[in-house]
């Protein structure tokens, strides 16, 4: 076995490398990320715990995913999508500003109730045929809904699950939070709306000509959709009650169980077969996101990010202002090239250590259920539910919504390279992550 | 991409992994990712005093040298072969645990009382306990203050979050006795507000006051100590939870050495008791079958190796903290059960 230095040298060699080959094309990126793994197989430094514990950080996200995917691939049939899209394209009037303004009514409310990348699968078939009807690529739109996806995630506590980290680590109630954070996740948002007549120009100015005899398309199988839809507002309301229950079905469970009631519905319709709607699940984005989880649970044993937490003291002492703009800064660069949750799990450990070192808290407040935060340390830990979220904008692997947008893109024949996610996504990250720097700003003057 | 090159990738790629699938993951067995990443390193990290005669202090070469440092080089003697192979890294009493868990060092072993809250909710676990202490006050020889009944009114000073402080205050407020609290971040700091006159007592373990005593501007003599004790300060070896292996080596290191006292065996006659004894529960002892050694993967003769490197618990004391050290203190609790201490080991059997 390699000696911890040597370990971290080749960690972090092997994930830079991932990160380039895909940055610059230079391999498939699924292969540049196995081929990461395998590395650190073979070196030893990824082991059976290590694959436990990805199995442990990625198994919901994933279990998410797949429900996501297999129910809106049961809904195709049904025709809902090509009358949900039609009347999508009525209300844009042919107009691209309308088009993109209504993105971003669709998407907002709808992370509020569902995960990021769940919404994102369930909207792309709609997004990408008004694209196609107001004949523009259907690319920076699919961007824009990743994004807007993972932002509004900070809408509230459960919104996204760093957030919710995070908020659950300080005991932050879900109405604590409506009052100090999501008024900030709104301004985070809203902001970008100015961006898009600059990031999205020629789909900002688009003016096409709807014809005139254009109505909107009748649902294919009208029972079939009633049936789909009510195993999505299944789904839906157990995300939001189901831990309330007295046995509690958490969020990828509630997936799971969604995708088996929706394969039951295929299956007794006979209007598909299970077969093809698992064949048309999207396998290698789901194999993309658990070998990236694998490159980050390695990254996290080099210590790179404890090492920074433990200097906190030594840098900025109590100057609480300082902190949490490094901490948006820093985990804002880190979540943009790992999954959020791993950063803000590690980093969470380490601005508690920062806070005992500080002598703010007694030791007792690294114990997971210590709630008694005082009040000034509050826009530290919102600091990191800011950069742990927005972060992952920036780049094609920063969130698995991302991931999923490239994939169904690619999927309908156009690519979402690295270089082209980050030409829309850093710029806009640049922006949210201000936006919230001036937030935690005001929020600590007015706190103290 | 051609086909041709994805195909030539992908070839590779089936070699790569086969490769690493025919090697086998590295399995779990009872070895952890500590005791993993020490061997590995071939060095036991382990957080100590800032300088604490008796404990953990450099002498006059510079060499670190105490009770800690000794329970220390046990630890590396069994697990790496060689009690050298440590490195120390100097934690204060507030950052002791944030370094611990954020994995800068393997072992704490400084002057850490065991506690229920940080035990149970911390995620640190204590592998022993190897120093019974407890709570008392130091002031100038020429006080006034004699005794615990004097302490009402008076200015004290204390480390910062530890256990002293809590004690102090649950003392003082529970008999309705006010005083000045004079907060320290570290033993530096503690030492210089009392030294200055800042604070009129001083209140911290038994054996930490001794070893303050000793180093003491004008000598010993010029501080004394109150006779009573305020508290139990077991204090205790820290590992971070997860592993279980790293635990139970650090844990039955210090039964062995307490186990060795018992036996009488000493760095001296050591190899001496392996070859000519005629008990077999000593030879046992100090190399044992090999089963649990397969289990904790140490090599066999750790036991020997310890002994041979630092001494027995009781050689350790008197070197550092008793008769044979500036010290002088007196083993009290931390002697053998049989003498009417507080120690004794689980058989090793």
């Amino acid at each position: 076995m390699l000696s911890e230095y040597l370990q971290n040298i080749v960690i972090i060699v092997v994930f830079a490398a991932v990160i380039l080959a895909i940055a610059f094309d230079v391999i498939d990126m699924l292969l540049a990320a196995l081929l990461g793994v395998s590395i650190l197989i073979i070196f030893g430094i990824f082991q059976q715990r290590d694959i436990l514990n990805v199995t442990r950080s990625a198994g919901g996200p994933l279990a998410l995913l797949f429900g996501g995917m297999v129910v809106a691939r049961v809904l195709v049939p049904t025709g809902i999508f090509e009358y949900v899209g039609s009347r999508y394209v009525l209300l844009t009037r042919g107009s691209g500003k309308r088009f993109l303004l209504s993105l971003f009514l669709l998407v907002g409310p709808l992370c509020a109730v569902l995960p990021n990348a769940t919404t994102v699968i369930l909207l792309a078939p709609i997004i990408i045929r008004v694209a196609r009807t107001l004949q523009i690529s259907f690319i920076g739109p699919m961007i824009i809904t990743a994004i807007i996806s993972n932002s509004a995630g900070l809408l509230t506590l459960v919104g996204d699950p760093a957030t919710f980290l995070v908020g659950s680590a300080i005991g932050m109630t879900f109405l604590e939070y409506l009052q100090r954070v999501s008024l900030g996740g709104l301004l985070t948002v809203l902001v970008l709306i100015p961006l898009m007549p600059i990031l999205m120009r020629d789909i900002w100015r688009k003016e096409v000509s709807l014809p005139p005899d254009l109505h909107p398309e009748p649902l294919l199988r009208p029972y079939l959709c009633l049936f789909a839809l009510a195993i999505l507002l299944l789904m839906v309301a157990l995300f939001i009650a189901g831990e309330m229950l007295p046995s509690r079905i958490v969020p990828p469970a509630v997936a799971i169980i969604a995708a088996s009631l929706g394969l039951l519905l295929v299956y007794e319709a006979k209007v598909d077969h299970v077969t093809d709607v698992l064949k048309d699940v999207d396998w290698r984005t789901l194999l993309f996101l658990i070998t990236l989880f694998c490159l980050v649970e390695a990254f996290a044993k080099t210590g790179v990010i404890q090492n920074m937490s433990l200097y906190l003291h030594a840098w900025f002492g109590t100057q609480f202002l300082f902190v949490c703009l490094f901490i948006l800064a820093f985990v804002g660069l880190c979540s943009s090239l790992l999954a959020n949750i791993p950063v803000v799990a590690i980093m969470l450990l380490m601005i508690k250590g920062y806070l005992v070192s500080s002598q703010i808290v007694p030791e007792t407040a690294l114990a997971a259920n210590f709630h008694d935060w005082p009040t000034t340390t509050l826009p530290i830990f919102i600091a990191m539910m800011f950069a742990g979220t927005l972060g992952g904008n920036a780049t094609l692997i920063g969130a698995s919504a991302n991931v999923v947008a490239a994939g169904i893109c690619a999927t309908q024949g156009q690519t979402i390279s690295f270089a082209t996610f980050l030409r829309y996504g850093a710029p806009l990250m640049i922006c949210q992550l201000l936006t919230a720097a001036l937030y935690v700003l005001g929020l600590h003057f007015f706190l103290q | 991409m051609p086909k041709e090159r994805a195909r030539l990738w992908l070839r590779w790629f089936i070699v790569v992994v086969g490769f690493g699938i025919l090697q086998g993951l590295p399995g779990q067995g009872l070895a952890g990712h500590i005791l993993d990443m020490v061997r590995a390193n071939g060095k036991v990290r382990v957080g100590v005093s800032e300088g604490l005669t008796g404990f953990s202090w450099k002498d006059a070469q510079g060499q670190w040298q105490g009770l800690d440092i000794d329970l220390a080089r046990a630890v590396a003697a069994a697990v790496l072969e060689d009690p050298n192979k440590t490195t120390f890294v100097e934690v204060t009493s507030t950052n002791r645990f944030p370094v611990l868990l954020a994995g800068k060092i393997d072992l704490l072993l400084r002057n850490t009382t065991y506690t229920f809250n940080r035990e149970a909710a911390m995620g640190i676990l204590y592998a022993g306990v190897y120093f019974h202490d407890g709570q008392g006050f130091m002031v100038p020889a020429a006080s006034p203050i004699q005794h615990l009944g004097d302490l009402n009114g008076a200015t004290i000073c204390f480390a910062q979050r530890t256990t002293h402080e809590r004690n102090l205050a649950d003392l003082l407020t529970s008999r309705g006795w006010t005083y000045t609290p004079v907060p320290a971040d570290d033993l530096k700091e503690l030492q210089d507000l009392f030294f200055s006159g800042k604070a009129q007592v001083m209140t911290a373990d038994r054996g930490q006051l001794a070893a303050i005593r000793a180093q003491a501007p004008g000598g010993p003599e010029a501080f004394r100590l109150l006779p009573e004790v305020i508290s139990e300060e077991p204090l205790g070896a820290v590992v971070r939870a997860g592993d279980d292996a790293w635990f139970l080596i650090v844990r039955w290191v210090i039964f062995a050495l307490i186990e060795a006292e018992e036996r009488g065996i000493t760095q001296a006659n050591a190899r001496t008791i392996l070859t000519t004894s005629t008990n077999p529960a000593d030879k046992r002892f100090l190399i044992s079958d090999g089963l649990s050694e397969k289990t904790l993967n140490l090599k066999p003769g750790w036991v020997l190796r310890v002994i041979e490197a630092v001494g027995n618990y009781g050689e350790i004391y008197e070197r550092h903290l008793g008769k044979d050290s500036p010290l002088k203190l007196e083993r009290g609790p931390n002697r053998l059960s049989k003498n009417g201490g507080l120690l004794y080991s689980p058989p090793f059997r």
